[in-house]
């Protein structure tokens, strides 16, 4: 990825393919989207886990992964509606129905509770939650990528949380597939790698072809790895901006169909809350109802609360699979 | 410091979460028998079923309240947003 992603930026920029960082000023330009790298990236990753471990677990990963990326990419040149996509989305479950045809053992039926335990095997249950898990969750990381490093470094604090459950729970299940834990390492790799160029000042922005590829990534990681629930408390803080964007707005609103901005920016470059009543509550608003920060200080705000969010998801994992 | 109200909604989501799971599984699980022992359709399993969304919402409100209070303790130091 790193090694292809500053030739693809200086394609997109022939191309003119890039794309107003508006958050700067003045406002410049990003190359976008770079979510066929990631993905590429990605795919790369999940194949080798595949050919040296031979589960199904990578490929379906990267078959969910992939149908996301598809549908990121054709809202990324075409637009899709906010109801389309959350739809859209529910299709990221198919690649994993068709593995688990091949893999019966693909993922679990119970969910495992902080010290409580699991509950009893429910296949239809389970896979019904499975399956509206994808358009939520990706949705959740879309929400998170509006600003230089935002989508990319929380990718990389939730995906070590993500990892620590799964290292957990391996530990605690001898008989646990290091697959599962191999088929988690690239989405490490891929956020890593793409907040070198993401994190401020951004030289290259993912698109929703990125963001909702990371997020279905995620949420297909925490499924096959069987961690759901501490996955969900990893990504607390871009659920709970989904959360208050829905609750504010009643419904499925694409970012740039916001009618009015939840944030402004002076001419100072500084970020301020909006205190136009009829403006959302998103959690960058949240944080800067203090004051105004900077971009790069929203950010690392921003970023500091899924690390506490991030141990809390570890601190689950640990009453789940030690305690 | 700027995130102590958010890392306390946080750590409120996280909590419950924890308590919540923990009556559902000693409080509703043992209410009576399994659901799909009784069928849906019957008012143990009702109410089973009912208590359970009554967790989710709980939670739901539990948060919005302790977001808005904050909003609340917070917006009138906002200064009006520009028209443009």
């Amino acid at each position: 990825m790193l090694a292809i992603m500053p030739q693809y930026l200086k394609f997109l920029i022939r191309r003119g393919n890039t794309v107003d960082d508006v958050h700067k000023q003045p406002v410049s330009k990003v190359p976008s989207p770079v979510g066929p790298v990631i993905f590429a990236a990605a795919a790369f990753g999940e194949i080798v886990a595949y050919l040296t471990y031979g589960s199904l677990v990578p490929l379906a990963v990267l078959g969910a992964s992939a149908v996301a990326f598809a549908i990121g990419l054709y809202d990324d040149l075409a637009v899709l509606g906010g109801k389309v996509k959350p739809i859209l989305l529910l299709f990221a479950f198919v690649p994993i129905l068709v593995c688990l045809v091949f893999q019966s053992d693909l993922y679990g039926t119970r969910l495992f509770f902080p010290i409580l335990g699991a509950t009893g095997a429910h296949f239809t249950i389970y896979t019904l939650l499975a399956v509206a898990a994808f358009p939520i969750v990706a949705n959740a990381f879309n929400m998170m990528d509006s600003f230089n490093g935002e989508v990319s470094g929380f990718t990389v604090l939730v995906s070590l949380a993500l990892i620590a459950g799964v290292v957990l729970r391996s530990l605690a299940e001898p008989g646990f597939s290091v697959a599962r834990l191999a088929a988690t390492l690239p989405l490490l790799a891929v956020s890593a790698g793409f907040y070198i160029f993401n994190r401020y000042p951004s030289r290259a922005f993912d698109g929703n072809s990125g963001s909702l590829m990371l997020g279905t990534m995620f949420a297909a990681l925490a499924i096959t790895g069987g961690v759901e629930i501490a996955a969900i408390i990893a990504i607390l803080p871009s659920i709970l901006n989904s959360f208050y964007i829905l609750a504010s707005l009643r419904g499925f609103v694409e970012r740039r169909q916001m009618g009015s901005r939840p944030t402004y920016m002076t001419p100072d470059g500084l970020l301020h809350a909006s205190g136009n009543p009829n403006a959302p509550s998103t959690l960058v608003s949240l944080v800067l109802l203090p004051g105004p920060l900077s971009e790069k200080e929203l950010v690392k705000n921003i970023l500091l609360l899924t690390a506490v969010t991030c141990l809390l998801s570890v601190l689950t994992s640990v009453l789940t699979w030690v305690y | 410091m700027r995130l102590q109200a958010l890392i306390g909604i946080s750590v409120a989501a996280w909590l419950l979460v924890i308590v919540e799971t923990y009556v559902f599984f000693d409080v509703i699980i043992p209410l009576g028998p399994a659901l799909h022992s009784i069928g849906v359709f019957t008012a143990i399993a009702l109410l089973k079923i009912a208590l359970t969304f009554g967790l989710g919402a709980l939670w739901f409100v539990v948060i919005v309240s302790l977001t808005e209070v904050y909003e609340r303790s917070l917006e009138k130091r906002l200064p009006p947003t520009p028209s443009s």
